[in-house]
């Protein structure tokens, strides 16, 4: 086997441990942090697919920006609740969880498993030229510039009403 | 490219999977939303496997599934930064993080 195939194994490992112990960590801090070094694994897999792009955005945005939203909001909200857990110190386990709920995920991931195993795939890839960085912008901002504005647009009012959402009330 | 499409396809099924699974097993908004996160990161990984091993068919398109998927990430970071909003003003509020907590509109 090449090394590709055992670089694919071993991003692909850290990024399910990753994500399993962000289901079972006790702590919702630690869940974080596993949930950045799933996306971090993610972004590994992405290089190898040779989409440097994705990987980079994958690395600023997913990685970077909601790993640091989401440890915020947990530092503003949730403090009691973390103290709480520490004292408990609980850890959910695979198989004292609600199975009902288990079973949907597994059912979800083998139902795609087995359609993925009966379709008619391309064996191989083949080699393929890069996409240049150039190329996405070009089509970025010609033919889908619209989508484009609309999306900017959607994070325009995203902010908005997140800051809407947060703010005090204004002594009046 | 000799990774089977496989591969990484099973890998974007389990990393689905396992984000349903632990968005329903889960209590507290903040992890919902993370691996609400963690399942689009899946849908994600899905298209550009897609991209990479089909793009024989039509190779001066190649761009567009780096483009579908920049727009997936604009709608989760979206997503995530007004689901935040909301729990902390829920959190601030009624003083729940929660969700089987916030129970006021039930009958």
């Amino acid at each position: 086997m090449s090394g590709q195939f055992w670089t694919f194994i071993i991003l692909a490992v850290v990024t399910l441990v990753s994500t399993y112990r962000m289901v079972t960590a006790p702590l919702i801090t630690h869940a974080a942090l596993f949930m950045a070094l799933s996306f971090t694994a993610v972004a590994g897999i992405f290089l190898l697919l040779q989409a440097e792009f994705v990987a980079a955005i994958q690395v600023l945005v997913y990685a970077g920006a909601i790993t640091t939203m989401v440890i915020f909001a947990i530092m503003l909200s949730g403090l009691r609740d973390i103290k709480q857990q520490q004292q408990q110190g609980e850890r959910v386990k695979l198989w004292r969880t609600n199975p009902a709920v288990l079973v949907v995920g597994a059912v979800f991931a083998a139902f795609m498993l087995y359609l993925y195993s009966t379709a008619n795939l391309p064996a191989g890839g083949g080699e393929r030229q890069v996409v240049p960085v150039k190329a996405i912008g070009m089509d970025l901002f010609t033919t889908y510039v619209i989508p484009f504005e609309i999306a900017s647009v959607l994070l325009l009012i995203a902010m908005i009403g997140a800051i809407i959402l947060t703010a005090k009330e204004a002594e009046s | 490219m000799e990774l089977p499409i496989y591969y990484p396809l099973g890998l974007g099924a389990l990393l689905f999977g396992l984000g349903l699974w632990g968005a329903l097993t889960r209590k507290n908004a903040v992890r919902i939303l993370m691996f609400i996160e963690i399942m689009l990161n899946g849908v994600n990984l899905n298209l550009i496997t897609f991209s990479r091993y089909y793009w024989q068919t039509s190779p001066e398109t190649a761009a567009r599934a780096p483009i579908l998927t920049l727009f997936v990430m604009t709608v989760a970071a979206a997503e995530a930064s007004v689901g935040l909003a909301i729990i902390l003003s829920m959190v601030r509020n009624r003083d729940v993080v929660e969700v089987d907590k916030a129970t006021l509109l039930k009958g």
